[in-house]
């Protein structure tokens, strides 16, 4: 009834899902309870993916941190009480939760691995996949090359289809399965000293994570001039480290901060700014394109990059990047390179829905129709540079890269 | 030594003075210089390429300080490191191959080395492959070892062997030498032959009754289109005089004595003339490694003209130009302003201009720049002498050419790398 684009039939069976669920009112207010009827995937409506970087960067009060971390613990029967909470966003840590019931019966489920990892906030969600299939290595009882890669290709199938919104995990997922498939085949005869290899190279990648974003910093230093007017949307740790860093070598910068409804992560990022002494300013979404002339530079982060060079980040990303193509302004995007994804979206609703419950402060009228999506893709067109760990990178670059990688 | 300090403060002095023109003329003469460097520099026993690439690197850095603005010197220096690291590479892969044969034919050698070369010579292939090329998703998880570890296995694999070997050492380091001096001159008659293999493919792009418009003078443009009208394609010329210079007039009279139909226009009828144009073709200055132009005044006004109008902007390059660096601020930091008097006749407008008359400093200011910045997205096509590109196409040519460790040259004073 309503033009739409192609992809309109995936949204009707999106729609009448939820539909099954509660009304929207109450889906907006408290945990959802369906999370208990469906163990293999609780997050077929909301994204863990974004729930943690909510949980992780978004205001969060104290007693709301407190039921979050005390529902970590509890077992999935339990789950019916989490409704209680006054909080607005749902808790991710029920989802851990069921994810232990789906368990085949070992006493080791890399899911909850995955998720005490993804808790600490310094983390990238792939380094966090990557550590979960190192422990899956570690307490394997496989023999051969053979076997273990078996157990790993289901522990990283499990991980995937756990939170299969989340295009990082998947990219660090399918890394690590290249990169054992690859190794497994050379040199090491030793089944024993090739495993050890394997969980050392895991280990090491964690302190990737940290390097990455320090060559990052480093690449964008000279992209970021004296006297210049820095835009940046959403709570990206990478583009935080560049700012630090330029802060730290006394180059005078202002930064206009969005508000980032309804996580409110410009809050948070402009709390980590003034930490710093950078002069901050906050604006709220709609903002945007009145102050987009002051402004000198965009700067984003990307939750993944796919394969046409394009990024997915944080609703208001695409946005921000028109505005900013309309009026000339350089959009750099600073992504670690196990971000790249070998997505090719051609259209916003080309992938997997990642919806984030949104709470407007008043109750909504159960007819009214909420857009819950978390993030949106931005086409390559729009982009100008990629500062990546790999190098400063144009987005024609990346399919090339990707190529090299999968051939 | 004294020899090539000599030339080497000669070519800064030049450099500083600005006395060469043209960026092909100071990447060959670059060229040159490295070349002697090289082959004035000593050898050691061991890590001969890591001794090689910190003379060259000494002297780029300072050649480079001179003249920040030319950057063909940086260019024509990173290739040459380029070429001392992939001459090491082959040269090390050429002999972990005869090590490996000589360790099997000698049956009283100790077993463990020989399974070590094997081992040892794929790891090291691998390793070196990697370091050359940029890092990759690939060699994210990968262990790479430093470009210093390589030729450290291969020497001390060399010393453990006897003294057959240190013959074929010292051998070696004589051929690592003359291998890249040979490779070097490869590189100086690449740049003073890439006119000829631009002009090739003229007749490709140039089609008969085709109007060509240009802007100031570029000797790659000139064999451009002589090559053109060699095979017979009859088309005009429109040259725009590129103001203040006015060379565009020297361009315009060169072409009529080829035997070419030629209009000359000023730089502000250039979006009057350009619906009549088929193909805008210029050279350039440098082309960055985002693809983005660094090319004589007054381009920039041409290429959005040709983009309003939907005629291809097409800029002619030697390989030499192309520099593995992204502008970050190219209007400012990649240009240089030059002399007033070629826009003003001091003895008029001295009383403007004089600092010494009247009160104060001068309200009369005089600015002229040498080059402007295209952005990638106004070019439609790069012709080298590597072929036809497009401007997103240059990151490739960037990864044949240069290798990722030699991109910033300047000596950090406070983190040693």
């Amino acid at each position: 009834m309503w033009w739409r684009s192609a992809s309109f039939i995936l949204d009707r069976q999106q729609h009448q899902n939820r539909t099954v669920a509660p009304s929207p009112e109450s889906f907006l207010l408290s945990s959802p309870p369906p999370m208990a009827d469906s163990p293999l995937n609780p997050k077929s409506n909301i994204s863990a993916y974004y729930q943690t970087r909510a949980a992780h960067h978004a205001v969060v009060t104290s007693d709301w941190l407190a039921q979050a971390q005390a529902a970590v613990g509890r077992h999935s029967d339990d789950d019916g009480s989490l409704g209680d909470d006054k909080g607005a966003a749902p808790i991710g840590g029920g989802g851990g939760g069921g994810g232990e019931e789906e368990g085949s019966g070992k006493a080791f489920s890399v899911i909850d691995e995955f998720n005490s990892w993804r808790k600490q906030p310094a983390l990238a969600e792939a380094v966090a996949a990557i550590r979960a299939l190192a422990a899956v290595i570690r307490t394997s009882e496989a023999t051969t090359m053979m076997e273990l890669e078996i157990e790993l290709k289901k522990a990283s199938d499990s991980l995937k289809s756990w939170d299969t919104t989340s295009i990082s995990l998947t990219a660090g997922c399918d890394l690590f399965m290249l990169y054992v498939t690859r190794t497994s085949a050379l040199e090491y005869e030793d089944f024993n000293s090739a495993k050890s290899r394997l969980i050392e190279r895991a280990e090491k990648f964690g302190e990737i994570s940290c390097k990455a974003r320090r060559i990052i910093a480093m690449l964008s230093q000279d992209f970021i001039f004296d006297g210049c007017t820095i835009l940046v949307h959403g709570f990206s740790r990478v583009v935080l480290e560049v700012l630090k860093t330029a802060a730290e070598n006394k180059k005078h910068f202002r930064v206009l901060c969005t508000e980032g409804r309804p996580d409110r992560t410009g809050l948070r990022f402009s709390n980590e700014l003034a930490k710093l002494d950078v002069p901050v300013k906050l604006l709220i979404d709609s903002a945007v394109a009145y102050t987009m002339d002051e402004v000198d530079v965009v700067h984003f982060g990307a939750d993944g990059v796919v394969e046409s060079g394009g990024i997915i980040n944080m609703m208001g990303t695409f946005q921000i990047a028109l505005v900013a193509h309309s009026m000339n302004k350089p959009v750099y995007v600073a992504a670690e390179s196990y971000k790249f994804a070998r997505h090719y979206p051609l259209d916003q609703k080309d992938m997997s829905p990642a919806r984030r419950p949104i709470d407007f402060g008043v109750p909504i009228p159960s007819k009214v129709e909420v857009e819950t999506s978390a993030r949106d893709y931005t086409p390559p067109q729009y982009l100008t540079l990629l500062f990546t760990d790999l190098g400063v990178l144009t987005p024609s670059v990346i399919s090339d890269e990707l190529i090299q990688l999968y051939l | 030594m004294p020899d090539t300090q000599a030339l080497v403060n000669d070519f800064l002095n030049k450099l500083k003075k600005r006395k060469i023109e043209g960026s092909q003329a100071t990447a060959k003469q670059t060229a040159e210089l490295l070349r002697s460097v090289i082959s004035q520099t000593r050898m050691p026993y061991t890590n001969q390429a890591a001794a090689l690439i910190h003379s060259v690197k000494a002297v780029g850095e300072r050649l480079i300080a001179a003249n920040p603005v030319e950057l063909a010197v940086g260019n024509v220096v990173r290739r040459v490191l380029h070429i001392i690291r992939e001459e090491d590479l082959s040269l090390t892969t050429a002999a972990m191959a005869g090590l490996n044969l000589s360790a099997e034919s000698d049956d009283e050698d100790d077993t463990d080395r020989d399974n070590h070369p094997a081992l040892s010579a794929a790891a090291i292939a691998a390793a070196s492959r990697s370091t050359l090329r940029p890092p990759s998703l690939q060699t994210l998880l990968e262990d790479v070892p430093d470009s210093a570890a390589v030729p450290h296995t291969s020497s001390s694999g060399g010393d453990s062997e006897g003294k057959s070997k240190s013959a074929d050492k010292s051998s070696r380091s004589r051929k690592l030498k003359h291998d890249v001096i040979e490779a070097v001159n490869e590189l100086i008659q690449d740049i003073s032959t890439c006119h000829e293999l631009i002009a090739e493919q003229a007749v490709e792009h140039i089609h008969q009754k085709e109007v060509i418009l240009t802007l100031g003078s570029s000797r790659t443009v000139l064999e451009f289109l002589c090559a053109a009208k060699e095979k017979k394609r009859s088309f005009r010329v429109f040259v725009a005089e590129g103001a203040p210079r006015y060379q565009g007039h020297l361009l315009a009279k060169e072409l009529v004595t080829r035997g070419l139909q030629t209009t000359l226009i000023t730089d502000s009828a250039v979006f009057a003339m350009i619906s009549r144009v088929n193909m805008v073709i210029v050279g350039a200055h440098a082309v960055m490694a985002n693809g983005g132009v660094i090319a004589p005044v007054g381009l920039n006004m041409v290429a959005l003209a040709a983009q309003k109008h939907a005629v291809p902007f097409v800029v002619l390059a030697g390989s030499h130009k192309l520099c593995p660096l992204y502008p970050h601020h190219p209007e400012v930091l990649l240009n240089e302003l030059r002399s007033p008097s070629e826009l003003l006749d001091f003895g008029e407008f001295s009383d403007c201009l004089d600092f010494g008359s009247g009160i104060g400093a001068p309200l009369l200011h005089v600015v002229n720049p040498t080059f402007d910045y295209v952005p990638p997205k106004l070019v439609s096509l790069f012709i080298t002498d590597t072929g036809g590109h497009n401007p997103s196409y240059m990151y490739r040519l960037i990864a044949d050419y240069y290798s990722a460790d030699d991109l910033v040259l300047e000596r950090r004073t406070a983190s040693g790398n």
